[in-house]
């Protein structure tokens, strides 16, 4: 065990990959706690998905693929909006028609792209061997914008999730605000791709808060848990992924799905003795 | 003491939907107003109206502030349309009802927090400050909500339906309050029971694609029939009340 631990550092790509397990859990830790809070995580699965339309046209262009799936995430975001205001589709139904139209033109791209894709599988389940410099510098900066952003207006974002109606009555500018959010949760979500994919990300976002939420009603202590669990959760995840060589985005979902169980019946054994001696 | 808003000529909806047609109405200090009217008649409209939520298609709404940094609007919501399940406490809360007077990103001040401290203590709530929004019974959220549209000491309090989702004694007590706080600020209450409505209120608004003021809180089947307001009528006890008959249109 000790081995597989010092041979994993030895590597660049491993501290790499360490480096954006930590970044990738604050980012991931702050904008979780916000759909989770707000309810937008079928929103968030829509924008994961249809940014692989963009994977996909990046990729038959010889284009980065993570610039394509940006584009393609801010969108989405938007465009859900548009889509069930301009047009009057239903906001459920909208996110459904550009989650699989995002997904259909990805595949659409790849099979048209001459020769083979080999990072298809990584895009899809994530991988620990594809995280770059560059990824880490982007998440860096990430992280950076939105820790400023939820410290200085910490208050604001609570009130607006909580109610909208009321916020706008004490003069909070909610569309800039709920702009500039929908944002974060575009590029964070575009940038945990690297390490868990598309398919699995949505449970990155989700599982933490709501281990979080077993333990705290509160949305501030709920973001610092989410961040630690979510950290914990890709450190487990990436080690057995190293160690088995299995995609790095399945090894961390099921870590956090242990933790997650774990957590459960702790919860629930301390209610148990709580009452009892209550 | 004045106006506080004055609504002239104003429709409101879209092009092929108005919801709200040519209504003229105004509210000045320490008015009571118990607006009425049947499901989808525009009550709610009207109050988003009021709070400057949506613009009129037509005509205008305007506001007449005494001093720049007052807290015009009290707003109490309908329950309803809160997330129980959301992880906020009690006390935030009641801070978010001082938002307004702050720059946007200003902490709170110890000074905040005394007062939405002595607001709940005002509710004999205070002991569930540090709770979850999702621990309280209907009338401790009711309570809770009515903390926060108080805070600021608004000129104007708006009540959307406050006795749905509460027990009688919460009911007695919340007519008692308002009549307390009627001698300070103006209040405009929807509500769907007709019978607590005219007992409490000053003067009553009918709102059914139109709005009709009537300037008294005692009403009559004539004028709710001449004012086109079929409402839905609840009646609780010994309240004294007349049961109307639906009118034809």
């Amino acid at each position: 065990m000790f081995q597989i631990f010092k041979d994993f550092f030895d590597f660049q790509f491993i501290t790499n990959a360490f480096l954006a397990a930590l970044l990738v859990a604050v980012a991931a830790g702050l904008v979780g706690s916000y759909i989770v809070a707000r309810r937008l995580v079928f929103l968030s699965g829509g924008i994961t998905h249809a940014s692989f339309g963009g994977i996909g046209i990046a990729y038959y262009l010889g284009l980065n693929p993570i610039l394509g799936a940006a584009v393609f995430a801010v969108l989405t975001a938007f465009g859900v909006e548009a889509l069930s205001q301009k047009f009057t589709v239903r906001e459920d139904s909208a996110i459904g028609i550009l989650w699989s139209v995002g997904m259909a033109i990805g595949v659409f791209f790849v099979f048209l792209t001459p020769g083979y894709a080999p990072n298809l599988m990584s895009f899809l389940f994530g991988s620990i061997l594809t995280v770059s410099t560059q990824d880490i510098v982007l998440l860096l900066i990430l992280d950076a914008a939105m820790i400023a952003f939820f410290i200085l207006f910490y208050r604001p974002i609570l009130y607006l999730a909580f109610d909208p109606v009321f916020a706008r009555t004490q003069k909070v500018p909610e569309k800039l605000f709920t702009y500039i959010l929908k944002a974060f949760v575009a590029i964070t979500i575009v940038l945990s791709i690297r390490l868990v994919g598309i398919i699995l990300l949505i449970s990155l976002l989700t599982i933490p808060p709501t281990i979080a939420n077993l333990f705290t009603k509160r949305f501030d202590r709920i973001i610092y848990i989410s961040i630690i669990v979510g950290f914990v959760g890709a450190i487990l995840g990436l080690v057995v992924s190293y160690g088995l060589n299995v995609p790095s985005g399945v090894t961390i979902i099921l870590a956090l799905t242990i933790i997650f169980l774990i957590s459960r019946i702790t919860r629930y054994v301390m209610v148990k003795i709580k009452t009892q001696y209550a | 003491m004045g106006k506080i808003l004055e609504i002239s000529n104003a429709s409101v909806g879209y092009d092929d939907d108005i919801i709200l047609r040519d209504i003229n109405f105004s509210l000045s200090d320490l008015d009571f107003v118990g607006v009425i009217g049947p499901n989808g008649g525009g009550k709610t409209t009207l109050l988003r109206l009021l709070l400057g939520e949506i613009k009129p298609v037509k005509g205008s709404v305007k506001y007449f502030p005494m001093a720049p940094n007052e807290t015009m609007f009290g707003y109490l919501p309908q329950v309803s349309s809160i997330d129980h399940k959301f992880p906020i406490s009690v006390l935030e809360v009641v801070l978010s009802g001082l938002l307004g007077r702050k720059r946007i990103g200003g902490r709170y001040t110890k000074h905040d927090k005394k007062l939405a401290l002595e607001m709940l203590e005002r509710m004999s709530i205070a002991d569930l400050r540090g709770k979850a929004i999702g621990e309280l019974s209907g009338g401790q959220m009711q309570r809770v909500f009515l903390s926060r549209a108080l805070v600021s000491h608004p000129r104007l309090l708006i009540l959307d339906e406050p006795n749905t989702f509460v027990d009688n004694k919460f009911e007695k007590e919340l007519y008692q309050l308002l009549k307390e706080l009627n001698k300070e600020m103006a209040i405009l209450m929807v509500s769907h029971d007709l019978g607590t409505i005219t007992t409490h209120v000053k003067t009553i608004a009918c709102v059914n694609r139109n709005l009709h003021y009537h300037p008294s809180n005692v009403i009559s089947t004539e004028q709710l029939a001449a004012y086109d307001c079929p409402i839905q009528l609840i009646t609780h006890g010994t309240v004294p009340h007349t049961v109307l008959p639906k009118h034809s249109k």
